[in-house]
């Protein structure tokens, strides 16, 4: 690799610390998310759901959509807890299946939280679409962890 | 469920809200900077009690934001399942108490470790306190040679405590953390790629198991269990991602093909898996976990 020129490795070094700067307050912000991601999902594990210790997460605009993909199995019910450290954020999280049919039983909001329940009708991938519906800051960090019952 | 809507109050007690001050005391230019600003926020409040959701989405318009990451189930999700369908043999599943040693190979020690887990899971269900213990211990052992021994020492004496208290539904989430806490203990040392060996290990143990079940007492139900593309799709893309190093081992070599092999098996007729099927996919996942494991053995 050619080595970079004085002016050019200022820059670099600038980008580079841009990057990581902006890349450790979207850790931040999605580390947050996923603490009320968790702060949802309690109430649901002292009544028996398995919460999973694994999640996803990010950060989106106002409006923005983004799908995940699961595997769920018929014959368990599954809970989607979605959770945001930005106060007086609307979100909301839906579960579709391969088709693109809406597939959840139910789905609802309580403040930082939003969740969907399904009991799946078969074995497969489904997508949680997650989705800010308003928010007060430009970028909104989300969680989402999801628990099943035996 | 809708959230209660900003106008649903008074507009009086909004401006106190707002402003802290009644409409009267204020002068018109702030009555009327602070009914713009109540605009905006009634119709912030509008949007987010939003209309339902669709019913049907195109799920194309979501190609480039589709999330890759896949949360791989843990076993005791299928497990689960299986129970209710009837009541497996956990046991035979578990076959005879043995230890696997760490090899001189990092890539080969995390698919064992993955193996393990899975073995953990098995034996959660068998309600064995006495093998979940000793496979507790091993995960440590396993650890340790991945360089990620401290992050799973609570895990495992967790797994110990849980397990000769009997606390099943503890004793999975601790296994299903060991796996979280080996993850993130590798991102942190940039070894994803060796987590991704854990997560597909158990993936490989988990679906013998599961054959197995299966197809020592057939249903489509239960068959239907095996239908996960999706798993199978995300592994072989991680397998093909990785360094050439890690490509260039014989046992990933190995898993590629094993995984292209069941993918035609598991994505026929929607989910449809017949007796045959499942057959030859316990074939090559006991081939599989058999070459991961022979030389620990």
């Amino acid at each position: 690799m050619r080595p970079l020129s004085l002016p050019s490795r200022r820059a670099a070094v600038c980008a580079a610390a841009f990057l990581v700067c902006g890349a450790a307050v979207l850790h931040a912000y999605v580390d947050d998310a996923m603490s009320f991601a968790y702060e949802a999902a309690n109430p649901y594990a002292e009544k028996g759901w398995i919460i999973r210790e694994d999640a996803w997460g990010g950060d989106l605009g106002e409006g923005d959509k983004k799908a995940v993909t699961a595997q769920l199995f018929r014959g368990n019910s599954y809970i989607f807890f979605l959770g945001t450290d930005v106060e007086g954020a609307k979100l909301r999280v839906n579960i579709y299946d391969t088709a693109g049919n809406l597939a959840e039983s139910k789905s609802w909001q309580e403040g930082k939280f939003a969740y969907a329940e399904i009991k799946p009708g078969a074995t497969g991938t489904y997508y949680a679409v997650v989705e800010v519906l308003s928010s007060p800051e430009e970028r909104t960090g989300w969680a989402l962890v999801y628990g099943f019952r035996r | 469920m809708h959230t209660r809507g900003a106008g649903d109050l008074f507009h009086d007690r909004l401006f106190m809200l707002y402003l802290g001050t009644a409409p009267s005391e204020i002068s018109p230019i702030l009555k009327t900077k602070a009914l713009c600003a109540l605009a905006g926020a009634l119709l912030v409040a509008g949007k987010a009690s939003a209309e339902p959701p669709a019913e049907k989405i195109d799920l194309k318009q979501f190609p480039a934001e589709t999330v890759n990451e896949v949360v791989v189930p843990v076993p005791s999700e299928v497990f689960a399942v299986l129970e209710k369908l009837g009541n497996p043999n956990w046991r035979a599943e578990l076959g005879p108490a043995k230890t696997f040693p760490a090899t001189a190979d990092r890539a080969q020690d995390a698919l064992l470790l993955g193996t393990v887990i899975a073995d953990g899971f098995i034996a959660v269900e068998a309600e064995d306190s006495e093998r979940v213990k000793d496979i507790g211990r091993n995960v440590l052992t396993l650890a340790e040679a991945i360089n990620v021994r401290k992050s799973v020492v609570a895990r495992s004496n967790s797994i110990v405590e849980k397990a000769d208290a009997r606390k099943w539904d503890a004793v999975r989430r601790e296994f299903d953390g060991a796996l979280q806490d080996v993850n993130q203990a590798m991102a942190e040392l940039n070894d994803e790629q060796l987590a991704q060996l854990v997560s597909l290990g158990g993936w490989l143990r988990g679906t013998e198991a599961l054959t197995s079940i299966v197809d020592s007492k057939y249903s489509t139900e239960r068959a239907e269990l095996l239908h996960q593309p999706l798993l199978v799709d995300y592994f072989s893309r991680q397998l093909s991602k990785m360094s050439p190093r890690l490509r260039g081992k014989e046992i990933v070599g190995d898993i590629r093909r094993s995984l292209d092999r069941i993918n035609p098996l598991i994505e026929k007729n929607n989910g449809d898996i017949r007796p045959e099927a499942v057959a030859e996919i316990h074939t090559i996942t006991s081939e599989v976990v058999g070459r991961i494991r022979s030389k620990a053995g």
